[in-house]
């Protein structure tokens, strides 16, 4: 059996950024996945990399991703669309506008320069948005990208180097002896291999219960859509009245935004993502929000699945025991951050510490989390818009 | 008995019978078709193939209303009997509660026309969607008077508005020679039949029939190009075996080479599929019943649709019998649409070449499109050149996924969501990499299956409780 010094479970867009990275350093790096190659979360997301004014403790971490980002196609060698043109939060109501305020007071803990400006500001920055809106946040910084072709794009420049991606080869279990990771298990069988990177958005938790490691995740399922292509718009990344929407290098308005049902997940299993009704309230408020939307044409909708920790924070950590074993997550916003935490996790794969600031983002912060959080939270499966 | 709330989509022949049958076992039946369509989804080619050249008769709702009344007794047996019938009008999505999904309540279908939409809750619901044309890429296939055969027999029968004189046709199976048929019926020409293989595939009786007619039959060849600036003016054919190639005169070609099953809708709920050689395409499993992988969703093919046994079993069903969980076959058919197709395919791409446009929506090259290549707006390459064949352990597992040659190509992710294009682009690969069709994973359908105008589904009536429950990841959640 052939063995690998670093085996990265998930083929999203932190099990790639990772594999790319520890490859990259030197490390014999397989990729598997229970799927095909960013079939999850990673390909059904809108794209805007959050500076994480909402939780400062993690905005260092998205600035080095910002940094990142900035440089990637040309790391890579494949286009991601990233466009570097500043984020904006918009308040419709009056609701909203006080909640911006509350949450600007949050922003400005970090070291990213918001400002918070007039409704009449944000219309000569966007000319498309409603004249009911307020005011909001905005920054200069930050931006969006495609996630389909990054995603791809780390996986190529994987490959390229050498690295190995196989699909449809779910990983049942981390198999350890004497303390030390020693591969997995699949139902082709074991594959050995001295570290284990987990990378399986909510399906982190599961493969670590068997350890007696408590990784509290909830996964959600949410809705997404895409229009037709429209002239130019905006190309800030947008997020207002309630929706995340996004004018592609293409033309086509992305959006995704409530409702959403917590889930629960199967080892290996790839759950049902179905869409449901609601998405005629999705382009309800994408009209409310910028009206020109009435000229566009509904193309397509799909669900993916979010794993949120009870912060909303990423998490990457290092175990000690066992040894050789490291996961991450990113509370749904991983598209964002995947540049920094490939860093990240393979740097502590491969020499036990990372130059990135991850101090705040261990599993340490949940110790007092208890085991029925999701209960206590209302975040159980089944439940719907808690 | 108890009565049921059943709703029919597609006003095929099996979903008029079923609709007949359902209604006379006292259920509460409401019919749906997309037909006659809006000109601007007409311009979509799906299901139909239209291409650029819609008749400018079309333009007149109330004369096409009365054509179509004309020429389907069917729909009129249904309307006299107090069915409710929605013509011209789109089932864009299907939504029930499932795995993940527990807060969608009755089954529900959204139906949507020009004047606006609706959400008709159901307790059953009968796929009878019927076929949609396959044309294939070849050069000049997007000038105004290349259209499928399909679409030709609408144009033809249904709406009678046919502009074209002279028509060259492509393919010589049954579809085909409905084509030439129907056209020689409204006095259209036919100026030649283009077929790839050695023979008639419609058999010999009809190689008899079109001799008799003075119908040239072009055997050995396909279309190397569509001519003419602003419209088809004739056809450039090639033969496979280096006879010099030859013109035709004409103003429409008719693309009638096969019809697929119309599965979006099947597909798009999730119900599970398997591969059916016969029917060159994805299809929903069936039990004898003729009920998909989902309770309350049955599936009527085109082939076997119109069996009143399996109506009568689909109704009792319905009306409370078990579900019989054993599944059926699909229908066999005279000729394999596969191999048919593949024939087509590979002579047009050995002929035809590599730069033709295979994705209309996008305008992307069969060659940029196996190549992997990303959108020329984008105005960059690829580091290096990838392959699309994914080597894995598990031998059962796809070989190829479409999803992910969409994804970087926009192969199929235009605005007709690869109405035109996808099926070719599976055989493409298929033939190009030597991948069964069936190790290749299908681009997901998903809804609407129309492109739809956002103002006309955007939710009016939303609830107070959707409206202040409103919450967003992943920036805020109400800390409970
Ligand atoms: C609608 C939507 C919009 C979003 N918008 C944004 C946004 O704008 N910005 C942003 O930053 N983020 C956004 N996100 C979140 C973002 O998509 C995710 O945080 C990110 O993709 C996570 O990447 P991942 O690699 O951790 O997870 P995934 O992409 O889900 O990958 C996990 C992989 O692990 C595999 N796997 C699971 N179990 C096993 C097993 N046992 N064995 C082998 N493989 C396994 C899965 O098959 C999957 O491929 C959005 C998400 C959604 C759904």
């Amino acid at each position: 059996m052939q063995s690998y010094d670093i085996i990265v479970v998930g083929a999203g867009i932190l099990g790639l950024s990772t594999a790319y990275r520890a490859q990259k350093a030197g490390a014999k790096v397989l990729v598997l996945d229970a799927g095909a190659t960013a079939y999850e979360a990673s390909s059904r997301a809108t794209g805007y990399l959050s500076l994480r004014g909402e939780t400062p403790a993690e905005s260092p971490l998205a600035q080095e991703a910002e940094k990142l980002w900035d440089g990637l196609d040309d790391e890579l060698g494949y286009p991601t669309e990233w466009t570097q043109k500043g984020r904006i939060w918009a308040a419709l109501d009056e609701h909203e506008f006080a909640d911006l305020q509350k949450l600007y007071r949050t922003f400005q803990k970090t070291d990213v320069p918001f400002e918070f400006l007039d409704g009449a500001t944000m219309r000569k920055m966007i000319p498309c948005l409603s004249e009911r809106c307020l005011g909001g946040i905005w920054t200069n910084r930050s931006g969006h990208a495609n996630p389909q072709r990054t995603s791809q794009a780390f996986g190529w420049a994987f490959t390229d180097l050498g690295g190995e991606i196989r699909e449809y080869t779910p990983v049942l279990e981390v198999l350890v002896e004497a303390g030390k990771v020693k591969g997995v298990r699949t139902p082709q069988g074991e594959i050995h291999c001295g570290n284990v990177a987990l990378c399986a958005a909510a399906h982190n938790p599961l493969l670590l219960k068997p350890f007696g490691i408590h990784f509290p995740l909830a996964p959600v399922r949410l809705e997404a859509l895409v229009t037709t292509p429209m002239p130019p718009l905006f190309e800030q990344a947008f997020i207002g009245n309630g929706l995340s929407i996004r004018q592609t290098k293409r033309g086509n308005i992305h959006m995704n935004g409530g409702p959403y049902e917590w889930i629960n997940l199967e080892i290996g299993r790839e759950a049902a993502k179905p869409t449901t009704q609601t998405v005629r309230n999705i382009m309800r408020r994408a009209i409310e929000t910028m009206p020109v939307l009435k000229g566009a044409q509904f193309l397509r909708c799909w669900a993916g699945i979010v794993d949120i920790a009870p912060d909303q924070m990423t998490t990457i950590h290092r175990f000690d025991s066992p040894e050789g074993l490291v996961t991450a997550a990113c509370s749904g916003h991983g598209f964002g951050m995947s540049p920094a935490v490939g860093v990240a996790a393979s740097e502590l794969l491969m020499n036990g510490a990372t130059r990135m600031p991850i101090e705040q983002l261990s599993l340490d912060r949940f110790r007092d989390t208890p085991s029925d959080w999701r209960e206590r939270r209302r975040w159980e499966a089944g439940q719907y818009n808690t | 008995m108890s009565s049921r709330k059943i709703v029919i989509a597609g006003a095929s022949d099996a979903g008029f019978k079923i609709a007949l049958a359902a209604h006379a076992a006292g259920h509460d039946v409401t019919l749906v078709d997309e037909h006659p369509q809006a000109l601007k989804d007409m311009s979509f080619d799906a299901p139909w193939f239209y291409g650029a050249g819609l008749p400018s008769a079309l333009m007149n709702d109330n004369s096409i209303a009365q054509s179509v009344l004309e020429a389907s007794p069917q729909l009129m047996e249904c309307i006299e009997a107090g069915i409710d019938v929605r013509v011209s009008t789109v089932l864009w999505g299907a939504f029930r509660n499932g795995p993940n999904c527990l807060h969608v309540g009755r089954p529900k279908v959204g139906l949507v026309t020009r004047e606006g939409n609706e959400i008709l809750e159901h307790d059953a619901l009968i796929i009878a969607t019927g076929v949609r044309d396959f044309v294939p890429s070849f050069k000049g296939w997007e000038l105004p008077g290349v259209l499928g055969g399909k679409a030709g027999l609408a144009l033809l029968d249904l709406y009678q508005v046919f502009e074209g004189k002279r028509v060259v046709v492509l393919g010589s199976d049954e579809l085909a020679l409905r084509v030439v048929r129907s056209a020689r019926e409204r006095g259209v020409e036919v100026a030649g039949i283009v077929e790839p293989g050695e023979s008639v595939v419609a058999g010999p009786e009809a190689a008899a029939w079109l001799a008799a007619q003075d119908i040239p039959v072009h055997l050995g060849q396909v279309i190397a190009e569509a001519i003419g600036k602003t419209a088809v003016t004739g056809v450039k054919l090639v033969s496979l075996d280096n006879r010099p190639s030859e013109e035709i005169a004409c103003d429409t070609v008719a693309v009638a080479i096969a019809t697929l099953p119309n599965i979006e809708l099947p597909a798009a709920m999730g119900c599970e599929m398997h591969y059916v050689a016969d029917a060159a395409s994805w299809i929903p499993r069936t039990t004898a019943q003729g009920e998909t992988s989902l309770e309350g969703v049955f599936w009527l093919s085109d082939a076997g649709g119109g069996n009143g046994d399996l109506h009568t079993a689909i109704l009792d069903r319905i009306g409370g019998a078990e579900r019989d969980s054993r599944v059926t076959a699909a229908p066999s058919r005279k000729v394999s649409a596969t191999g048919y197709i593949t024939s087509w395919i590979d002579a047009l791409h050995k002929t035809g070449g590599d730069d033709v446009v295979l994705c209309q929506c996008e305008t992307v090259s069969r060659a940029e499109f196996c190549g992997l290549a990303p959108p020329q707006y984008l105005g960059k390459s690829l580091r290096h050149p990838q392959t699309p064949l994914n080597h894995g352990d598990d031998a059962t597992a796809p070989r190829i996924n479409q999803d992910f040659m969409k994804r970087m190509t926009r192969v199929s992710m235009g605005h007709c969501q690869g109405k035109r294009c996808r099926d070719e682009a599976i055989f493409a690969l298929s033939l190009r990499f030597g991948i069964g069709l069936e190790s290749i994973r299908p681009a997901s359908y998903r809804f609407p299956l129309r492109p739809i105008d956002l103002t006309l589904i955007a939710d009016d009536d939303e609830t107070d409780d959707i409206r202040l429950n409103w919450q967003m990841w992943p920036y805020e959640t109400r800390q409970g």
